[in-house]
């Protein structure tokens, strides 16, 4: 079946989805589950009372099945107690929605998992700020490559930012500086990579602001590992710290300040 | 009817094709190896549709292979090639952005001792010299680089590329069906080894293609039987489907001038209007050096099976470099060598049109876009409005 051969119920759970959007307040937790690889990303917020779910809202980042098994899921656990809720399988949504394409059920049929990570976090009543930071709080570590590349497309200073111009450049962060260098480098080339271990940047609200004024892409919970090229920097292995995933980022530079 | 704007999958074929095309299915159907008249009127319309081809690269006719399209010819130009003079090397260069038959071919060829080097592309999907130049060794018998990308439509500098492998005496094979028709592609000028062209690519049927091999360029076959096309492709020539892809260059000869300045038109609409009309919009491949019927962007916080969903719903048939649209679940290699992340790939929209898409299309699609765009965003936990 081709991905786009969808059943009709899937097609109406896609164009008119159920419980968009998101929750607050102390009842409410979220199950966000996702791969940077894959792709797909979805957040799942549950409103619980009395051990029941009375609220439900969901976001997501992905194809038509993973717009629809959300939705189809927010209408599934309303209502019911956590235990009943936690009993929702992958296979439950699919069939609710009179199935998905074979290829579909592993990779966008993630609502059931981000209901279970809800529940969990409700449970636990810890949001999952805490674990990842400190799973993440280490210092930068040696990147493989980075002195066989030495201004060869690795950079431990920057004389001139317009000397990036039209080079896809990468910046490992490092707090105010290199947030600045960032910004000035975006007016030189469209593509700026700002890579962090951290969950968030460590540096002013007004230099955020400006941050995202630009079209600076920023990493998160990520780290270059590796530096790759023939001659000249062409490529890092980046591992996502958050879903211990690793991939290949194409690019020209990188700076290390 | 859907408005198609996905040319770059399938063509229609031109009317005027199938006319030209239909004799040859009953009254004309000889056989070109038959000694008879009816075999004799074969080989004289077959011979006239090499040379009518022939013409349409400023090639020589005995320089035209014919085979059952680019795929095929892709294989025998690389393979082939490589076959035959594996005893000068075992290296080949190819792009990262190649056509996903140059990489399984190049796949192949490694698991038969074969070394397979792959150039990278910068940001806008341009190959540079000095990073073929890095890859070249002793041993490097072959280089194949597309003459533009059938995705973002990034345009080569072939006219360097070729000069290169002249100086450097090794040589080149491009796969040119994504310029064809769209760019002049003149052998005499270019003087390239080989080149891959495809029938429906310039609105013939398809099954069709042809491999140019220039005269002094050593191939053997990979299919082997009676050992037509000069014993380099054995296999009853497909008649109608010859003179079907001879009658199409013939048109796209004609016409082709007129036809890209239409193209053109629309092309820098739709990147601009988009552009300027969508906030957190980007053109993927090159502002300028790209084919006249390509526009591919990519929207931030949404994902492109979804945006194609949705164009459907509106009667509009695209395209995407989605991981989610595709058999693999693998984003676009070509997307993914320009250095855009994995989510970035999967917002992509690649519109293609040629040569019936009216200017009306594109009005529709340009009327429509911003409130699809806008309507995933709500849903997208990537995107926060500014």
């Amino acid at each position: 079946m081709k991905s786009t051969q969808y059943s009709e119920k899937v097609l109406d759970h896609f164009r008119k989805p159920r419980n968009v959007g998101v929750l607050e307040g102390e009842d409410v937790a979220v199950g966000r589950v996702g791969n940077p690889v894959c792709g797909d990303l979805m957040e799942i917020y549950i409103r619980v009372k009395d051990n029941k779910i009375i609220d439900m809202k969901f976001k997501t980042f992905g194809c038509g099945s993973a717009i629809a098994t959300a939705s189809m899921i927010t209408e599934l656990a309303m209502g019911k107690t956590l235990e009943q809720a936690l009993t929702i399988t992958r296979n439950d949504v699919a069939s609710e929605l009179d199935g998905l394409p074979p290829v579909k059920m592993h990779c966008s049929n993630l609502a059931a998992d981000a209901l279970k990570e809800a529940i969990k976090n409700y449970k636990s009543m810890k949001k999952n700020e805490v674990a990842a930071t400190q799973k993440n709080d280490q210092a930068i570590r040696n990147i493989a490559g980075e002195y066989d590349f030495l201004n060869k497309g690795v950079f431990h200073k920057i004389d001139e930012y317009s000397s990036f111009n039209d080079k896809r450049t990468i910046i490992v962060d490092n707090g105010e500086k290199t947030a600045q260098a960032a910004i000035e480098i975006s007016k030189y080339t469209p593509r700026v990579v700002l890579v962090t271990h951290l969950r968030t940047l460590s540096v002013k609200s007004d230099l955020k602001i400006m941050l995202n004024k630009t079209d600076v892409k920023i990493l998160y919970e990520s780290r270059i590992i590796e530096i790759k090229g023939v001659n000249t920097v062409e490529k890092v292995l980046i591992h996502d710290l958050n879903e211990d995933e690793k991939y290949e980022l194409f690019v020209d530079a990188v700076i290390i300040l | 009817m859907s408005i198609y704007l996905d040319y770059q999958s399938a063509k229609p074929v031109d009317p005027r094709v199938i006319q030209a095309m239909q004799p040859y299915y009953y009254e004309r159907f000889g056989n070109p190896s038959s000694l008879h008249a009816i075999g004799d009127h074969a080989t004289e319309a077959l011979e006239n549709a090499r040379g009518i081809i022939a013409d349409f690269i400023n090639a020589q006719a005995k320089e035209i292979i014919f085979t059952s399209g680019a795929t095929e010819a892709n294989n025998l130009a690389i393979i082939g090639y490589a076959m035959r003079n594996r005893k000068k090397g075992n290296h080949i260069i190819i792009s990262e952005i190649e056509h996903i038959s140059i990489h399984n071919i190049s796949k192949f060829l490694e698991k038969n001792g074969f070394i397979v080097s792959k150039v990278p592309v910068n940001q806008y999907g341009e190959v540079t010299l000095q990073k073929i130049i890095d890859r070249i060794t002793k041993n490097t018998i072959l280089i194949s680089i597309g003459w533009a990308n059938n995705e973002i439509g990034t345009i080569q500098r072939m006219a360097d590329i070729i000069d290169l492998c002249r100086e450097k005496n090794i040589v080149l094979h491009s796969d040119a069906v994504a310029a064809q028709g769209l760019l002049k592609l003149d052998v005499g000028q270019n003087p390239i080894d080989m080149l891959t062209l495809s029938s429906n690519d310039i609105y013939g049927p398809s099954g069709v293609g042809i491999l140019y091999l220039k005269n002094d360029t050593r191939i053997n076959p990979i299919i082997i039987g009676g050992g037509q096309e000069n014993g380099l492709r054995s296999g009853t020539e497909n008649l109608p489907g010859i003179i079907g892809m001879a009658k199409a260059a013939e048109i796209t000869k004609v016409e082709m001038t007129e036809e890209t300045e239409r193209f053109l038109k629309y092309r820098d609409r739709l990147i601009k209007e988009t552009l300027d009309n969508i906030p957190k919009s980007y053109l993927n491949g090159h502002p300028s050096r790209r084919l006249p019927n390509n526009a591919h962007f990519r929207f931030s916080g949404i994902e492109g099976e979804s945006l194609l969903l949705s164009l459907k719903d509106k009667g509009i048939d695209v395209s995407t470099g989605s991981a989610c649209s595709s058999k693999t679940l693998e984003p676009s290699h070509t997307l993914i060598a320009t250095g855009l992340l994995h989510e970035e790939a999967h917002g992509s929209l690649e519109i293609t049109y040629g040569r019936f898409t009216t200017e009306k299309d594109i009005d529709t699609l340009l009327d429509v876009l911003p409130g699809v765009v806008n309507n995933l965003r709500k849903l997208s936990p990537l995107y926060k409005e500014e």
